[in-house]
């Protein structure tokens, strides 16, 4: 076994005496970028000892910029290796290469050097490295192990042999250092931003088989300060480098770096695109049916730990389609387990709501509402071309794994159609609902610091803003605090953005520092202030898609709310929609505001204007969805008979009832401070 | 007249070199800058702007063009050389932009070909030259991987990057040092979107520019006019991942009812006064480069815009 931190120590010594040593003048040709390690990190050219050495004491005796200037000393005075070593690459590869890097046709590049102890398991590796896209260097005697037993080398095949000793290694890291030069706008001499491009963008690994000596521990160690992971097999001890068995090396060191290898077909006998999502399966043209009222079904979707998913798989339990009997009902289990670096528990419910895009995705797969009132149809259509309950499986699987790929690892899919453990499954899912429902119910706006935006509807309303909170959801209804934050997580520079509160201006209202900056920047300089819990003062724009519209009734000193669903004529004068057309479009309008239904049980509802008691009206559809979750609010906040003085299009349609209404049930609205 | 042109704004809209001349390591005998805006164009008693370049737009397989193009230049289509030489020279065309319409052929392999045409309409023109790839993603790759490299030095504008298909394009223009078309549908939020994305790749700023997508007059310009106006706004006010310069092209004027119904001796006037309408409008809404498809709207444009800047042109409209 090899002591790494020894070696280490001995081989920086050794390198430390080697470069006093230089004679000749070094240089390569076909590139414009001298030694390009040294000149990346100082902006020297080096051509001769002195400046050679001037680079090596100003970055404190690199073992990587030693390497390169006694290498290509070597290579100035042996000449090139033969072939099949490339020795240096030319800058015109470079930027071929550069090219599929950021083009995406490879995935990453690893370095493989040392003397593996088996061919097979070798050749086994660079296989896996070639079938996930990596582009891989290799030096030192992994070279004629792989020529022996037959794996073809170049440029083409992925596998580049850049020399016989692992000291050409070094290539691998001129290399990068010019990808970063000429791709990533590093500038010569800005250590910190080379630094920087080689963690964050440059996807490389190495693998380390045994044999190397000192100096090329030394100068393979040196390159962990670029953020590659160093991942050994066998004869190394101590230090930072990652031991690894053949079989697991390229999967560990990709996962390390975080390079991922992106779906980009489902392989199922039919079509799947967001094209066929609004087609819906006819009771006539559907195959089987599952849920719906019909069967027990639902579906649910778990984080695992990595050892307990393998990507891709997918399993039916209980009988298949084929004897399924054509029209009947069956009970169906949808079960995701996910794995992922990134993946947070507040993800799954999120995440498990994309099974109903991902199921209509399918050219003859259906999907409605959530959880345990699912309802799927597959078509007869599809199924006479030989769809299975696995290919639905396969489709969620590998759908996820794309529209995801920097949030999931692994994907598996469990399918049960077996009566008896889908009904055992469920009482287990229906637990972590509840959970789940605890779990989003307890968040506070004063608990979390960050809220988000939601600009997605500046297509048609530009300078409007939507600040979500844990307490005020979108006022479309549909975006959450959390679905926001995952949002922002998926698509860093999508539609949701975070917005840092920042400090108090005024707490009753829900105005902060940090949201009116934002706001005045996302509205285009046209919104100065913005606060999230009053109608009255600076409320939130309105973009169109509010599922309800809070207003003032000066008449009655309080507050009415009227649903998209209601068509009749408010106490305001107004209808929902000739409302909507004066508040719309990205406005700002002082006693009007969007809201959605559930911001209506929130605590933080109408805060700034005095709470729930400023409802005074609200249609009696909107009353009765929401009857038994206000009722209990409001017995929590000791005003049980407040429910029944909010009024409804029953007792008054106009302003006059409605002030006769208020003043016989001694509405407390009445009483409080005036509204204007 | 009294109105107010001071509107607050202070932003202004980043510089995009077209065309390097030998001096600067190409072969071009001209090469522009592109934007550096403080305010909408044609304004009276501001400083002016410089004036919309027009670029008149071939292919190298005339088979995808327009019919109306193919009968008023005649055989000067089937000879991408002479196209291009005839759109400096004859058409007085201020840059040259290719379709590879060739690589729109059914399993297209021949991705020499395409290095062969860059070379040709490069040696036959001086103009600085845009490129637009390929229709195919699968072999975008190579396309773009040729023309950057065939063309390395001549810092061409290449076309067209979309949201879920930008990264041939910006690795060929980030590894050839070209300029690229960041096009979006209509949407200013998108067209940040996509800005945004690219800088994520490594796409610096200074090297792209906008097409918000044009639909002809009558057939959705409005909705075009109305993007293009959000984003210059936006830009103005200070929104540096929208201050780009914008390119247009309304090629849908082409093709619409009008013309497509229209006399057979009227159709090639009315495809024409369709473009030349069209072009203007968008340069009125801040367009920087107009991209049109018939040759004599080429000096129409470049005439109506010498005569907005001169504001002589309203006196001639009185």
């Amino acid at each position: 076994m090899t002591d790494v931190p020894i070696a280490k120590k001995n081989g920086e010594t050794r390198l430390k005496t080697m470069i006093t040593t230089i004679k000749h003048s070094v240089s390569y040709d076909e590139t414009a970028y001298h030694l390009p390690i040294s000149f990346a990190l100082t902006g020297i050219a080096v051509h001769d000892q002195k400046a050679a050495l001037d680079v090596f004491g100003k970055t404190d005796s690199n073992p990587l910029v030693a390497s390169e200037c006694i290498l290509a000393e070597k290579t100035a005075a042996e000449g090139r290796e033969s072939a099949p070593y490339t020795g240096f690459i030319d800058d015109t590869i470079i930027r071929k290469l550069g090219y599929s890097l950021v083009d995406g046709s490879i995935l990453g590049l690893a370095l493989v050097v040392g003397s593996p102890t088996s061919a097979d398991s070798a050749s086994a590796i660079c296989r896996e490295l070639q079938e996930k896209y990596m582009l891989t260097f290799l030096a030192g005697d992994i070279v004629p192990s792989l020529s022996h037993a037959g794996v073809k080398l170049g440029l083409e095949y992925r596998l580049i042999p850049l020399g016989s000793t692992p000291a050409y290694g070094i290539h691998f890291v001129d290399i990068i250092a010019r990808v970063a030069m000429m791709f990533g706008g590093v500038t010569p001499g800005d250590i910190s931003r080379l630094l920087a491009y080689a963690k964050e963008r440059a996807k490389a690994i190495v693998i380390v088989f045994p044999g190397l000596s000192d100096q090329e521990i030394a100068f393979v160690d040196g390159m962990r300060v670029l953020g590659f992971p160093i991942l050994s097999l066998g004869d190394y001890q101590g230090g930072d480098w990652i031991p690894a068995t053949p079989e697991e090396v390229v999967r560990l060191g990709m996962e390390q770096k975080g390079i991922r290898v992106n779906i980009t077909a489902i392989p199922i006998p039919m079509g799947c695109s967001p094209a066929f999502e609004g087609k819906s399966i006819r009771k006539e043209e559907m195959y089987v049916e599952f849920g719906g009222g019909r069967s027990p079904a639902f579906e649910l979707l778990r984080m695992r730990s990595a050892d307990e998913v393998t990507d891709g798989q997918v399993t039916v339990i209980g009988p298949e389609i084929g004897t399924m009997k054509e029209g009947g009902a069956y009970p169906l289990a949808i079960i995701i387990d996910v794995v992922g670096k990134m993946m947070k528990k507040d993800y799954e419910p999120v995440l498990e709501r994309r099974i109903h895009n991902f199921v209509n995705y399918g050219e003859g797969s259906w999907h409605v509402a959530q959880r345990d009132i699912i309802w799927v149809r597959i078509s007869k259509e599809v199924v006479a071309k030989g769809v299975k309950i696995e290919h639905i499986g396969k489709l969620l699987a590998g759908k996820f794994r794309m529209d995801f790929p920097q949030l999931l690892d692994a994907v598996s899919v469990t399918l049960i159609t077996d009566e008896a453990k889908v009904l055992e499954a469920k009482n287990e899912a229906e637990k972590v609902y509840a959970e789940r429902d605890a779990r989003i119910k307890g968040m506070r706006d004063a608990d979390v610091n960050t809220y988000y935006s939601c600009t997605l509807c500046q297509t048609f309303a530009p300078n409007h803003v939507c600040v979500i909170t844990p307490e005020h959801p979108a006022l479309c209804g549909a975006i959450s605090w959390l679905d926001g934050k995952i949002a922002y997580e998926i698509a860093p520079s999508g539609a949701n953005q975070p917005i840092e509160k920042g400090a108090v201006i005024n707490a009753q209202n829900g105005e902060f520092e940090g949201v009116n900056k934002f706001v005045k920047k996302a509205s285009h300089g046209e919104i100065d202030r913005c606060s999230l819990y009053s109608v009255m003062e600076y409320p939130m724009t309105c973009c169109g898609c509010f599922e309800c519209i809070a207003l003032m009734l000066p008449e009655v000193n309080g507050i009415m709310i009227v649903n998209r669903e209601f068509k009749g004529i408010t106490p305001s004068g107004m209808t929902f929609s000739t409302l909507a057309g004066t508040i719309g479009g990205g406005a700002q309008t002082p006693g009007f505001a969007g809201i959605s239904k559930n911001y209506i049980l929130s605590d933080r509802f109408l805060q700034g204007d005095g709470g729930i008691e400023r409802l005074v009206w609200m249609p009696s559809q909107l009353k009765e969805e929401l009857k038994i979750q206000l009722i209990k609010k409001l017995a929590d906040q000791k005003k049980p008979d407040l429910f029944e003085k909010i009024a409804d299009e029953t007792i008054a349609i106009s302003i006059e009832d409605l002030i006769s209404f208020v003043e016989r049930v001694k509405h407390p609205a009445l009483t409080m401070k005036p509204l204007v | 007249m009294g109105y107010d042109l001071n509107f607050g704004w202070n932003g202004v809209i980043g510089q995009v070199i077209l065309g390097a001349t030998r001096a600067e390591g190409g072969t071009r005998n001209i090469s522009y800058r592109i934007g550096g805006g403080t305010t909408l164009p044609f304004l009276e008693g501001t400083p002016s702007s410089p004036l919309p370049l027009v670029a008149l737009e071939i292919c190298d397989n005339p088979e995808y063009w327009s019919p109306i193009i193919r009968n008023y230049c005649g055989d000067l289509v089937y000879s991408v050389h002479e196209w291009a030489e005839a759109a400096e020279k004859v058409y007085d065309a201020d840059l040259v932009r290719l379709y590879l319409t060739s690589t729109r052929q059914r399993n297209f392999t021949d991705i020499s070909a395409v290095g062969k045409t860059v070379e040709a309409v490069l040696s036959s023109t001086g103009l600085p030259l845009i490129i637009e790839g390929s229709n195919e993603p699968k072999i975008d790759s190579e396309v773009f991987l040729k023309c950057g490299e065939t063309a390395q030095g001549e810092r061409l504008l290449l076309g067209t990057a979309e949201a879920g298909r930008y990264r041939s394009i910006a690795a060929a223009a980030l590894a050839y040092n070209h300029s690229l078309i960041a096009q979006s549908p209509i949407d200013i939020n998108l067209a940040k979107q996509l800005n945004i994305l690219l800088r994520e790749i490594g796409v610096p700023r200074d090297h792209i520019m906008i097409d918000p997508y044009t639909g002809a007059l009558g057939y959705g310009f409005e909705y075009s006019y109305s993007a293009m106006e959000r984003i210059r706004f936006s830009a103005l006010k200070g929104d540096t991942d929208l201050a780009m310069p914008v390119i247009c092209s309304a090629i849908d004027s082409l093709t619409i009812k009008e013309v497509r119904e229209a006399e057979p001796v009227l159709q090639d006037e009315m495809a024409l006064q369709w473009e030349f309408y069209t072009g203007i409008a968008a340069a009125v809404a801040g367009a920087e480069v107009i991209c049109v498809r018939h040759p004599k709207t080429v000096g129409l444009l470049k005439k109506a815009f010498t005569c907005m800047r001169t504001s002589t042109f309203f006196s001639e409209v009185k």
